[in-house]
């Protein structure tokens, strides 16, 4: 890991938190649907991030959204099983050694077939657990359901516009 | 022993993954005790500063809006004072001051932080302490709900908004004084539910429920807002409705936070009662 990646991960990391904090946590399409980028940091990290610095900035991260939404520990715990999952999704969805070019998880170097399931499954992951802590109820199981997918699909969407955004530029 | 390390160094992984995510989810478990820590006070210095100087950029476009409510509110009050009244009886009454007595008393703030889309919505204002914000005051705009108070620092307040699965307001129907509960189930935020309305009561949609003044939070009278639409239930012994709310949750710029001062003597009164039992 060079010290430009690390700068760029720094950047990257208050980038997103103040986007979070400031604006995405403002939004509500439709009343109730709010997308999550901030989780987009966790995607990016790069291949050879030692594993347990990779819990440890889930913890940070999950943390300073935390504080803004004065929810203590609910997005800190999300991040921090999103980013546990990681590994384990990058193993089993990666089949050769070609899936790991390049030195972070990319739209351009992994394929859109592997990116796609590599974000869907932790992005979901993630909001699963928020929004169920969240609740902590089981009688409202199918409207919370419900709202999970959107903000998912939500999520999902500004993540790849974020791709194609980081790609556009030679 | 130095399996025992090599064993934890094995799995290292997996215990630090425990380790953190245990943290996280003490803190959010037991999110009332930590609300008294030195690092939430950190913490909420921290969003509440940069809260803070986000509205007061926001601030600016809803102006409009808020000198349209400040104008309304003023002609209200106007309407009220002893010169709006012409007296047309020539017998005149006085009213002895020990007679009338002030009970509440409000602090207007700004909110500077607030959510409609979650299950459990907050807001934030900038008042706090210092201003003589305590715990458990109710919050409101004009003459409608907002929520109540559940944690404070010097300078800011947290108020847990009616739109919170933990807020149940007692109120009644305008009409005739039946109580009733009202909360909230997620979704929609212009939309509440009608709790316990007892059966021999005739429901139209459009009743007005306001507060019942029973709870300490909020004085009598305040408005919550209209019946929208009711079950008659078969096999249970209350009927259930639902509510469109009279706040609008989405475009709160100003509010008051009720001081009731004469709390302590409630108070005072309910625990010398249990103490005699």
């Amino acid at each position: 890991m060079t010290s430009r990646t690390v700068f760029f991960n720094i950047v990257r990391f208050v980038f997103l938190v103040s986007f979070q904090a400031l604006i995405l946590n403002h939004v509500n399409l439709g009343g109730y649907i709010n997308p999550y980028l901030y989780i987009y940091f966790i995607l990016l990290l790069p291949f050879d991030t030692p594993k347990w610095l990779l819990l440890l900035l889930a913890f940070l991260l999950g943390w300073s959204i935390d504080i803004f939404t004065n929810t203590i520990g609910l997005n800190a715990a999300s991040t921090v099983l999103m980013a546990f999952a990681r590994p384990f999704v990058i193993r089993a969805i990666s089949s050769g050694p070609e899936s790991l070019i390049g030195d972070t998880p990319s739209l351009r170097n992994q394929g859109i077939k592997w990116f796609l399931y590599y974000s869907i499954i932790l992005i979901l992951l993630h909001h699963f657990a928020l929004f169920y802590l969240e609740i902590f109820r089981f009688t409202e199981f199918p409207a919370t359901f419900v709202r999970m997918l959107l903000s998912a699909a939500f999520t999902l969407l500004l993540v790849l516009i974020a791709e194609y955004l980081r790609y556009k530029k030679p | 022993m130095r399996n025992l390390f090599l064993f934890l160094r094995e799995h290292y992984y997996y215990f630090l993954f425990l380790f953190l995510e245990t943290i996280s989810l003490i803190l959010f478990f037991n999110y009332n005790e930590f609300q008294g820590s030195a690092l939430y006070s950190v913490s909420n210095a921290v969003s509440g500063s940069v809260n803070n100087m986000f509205s007061s950029i926001s601030e600016y476009f809803s102006l409009r809006k808020t000198n349209r409510v400040l104008v309304e509110e003023m002609a209200k009050l106007h309407s009220r004072i002893p010169e709006a009244f012409y007296i047309t009886d020539r017998n005149v009454f006085y009213k002895k001051d020990s007679v009338v007595n002030l009970e509440y008393k409000y602090i207007s703030a700004k909110v500077i932080s607030n959510s409609t889309n979650k299950r459990n919505n907050f807001l934030m204002i900038n008042k706090g302490s210092i201003h003589g914000i305590v715990n458990h005051m109710g919050v409101i705009i004009g003459n409608k709900i907002v929520g109540q108070v559940v944690s404070v620092s010097p300078h800011f307040s947290w108020i847990m908004s009616m739109l919170n699965k933990d807020s149940r307001i007692s109120g009644k129907f305008k009409k005739n004084d039946q109580l009733v509960n009202v909360e909230w189930n997620g979704g929609n935020y212009r939309k509440g539910h009608v709790r316990e309305i007892p059966k021999h009561i005739r429901m139209v949609a459009g009743d007005t429920i306001i507060t019942s003044g029973n709870s300490d939070i909020f004085p009598e009278g305040l408005l919550i807002g209209t019946i929208s639409d009711f079950r008659i239930a078969q096999d249970e012994n209350f009927n259930n409705g639902e509510i469109l709310f009279s706040t609008d949750f989405n475009s709160l710029g100003y509010v008051e936070v009720v001081v009731d001062l004469m709390r302590r003597e409630k108070e005072d009164l309910k625990s010398s009662f249990k103490s005699t039992q």
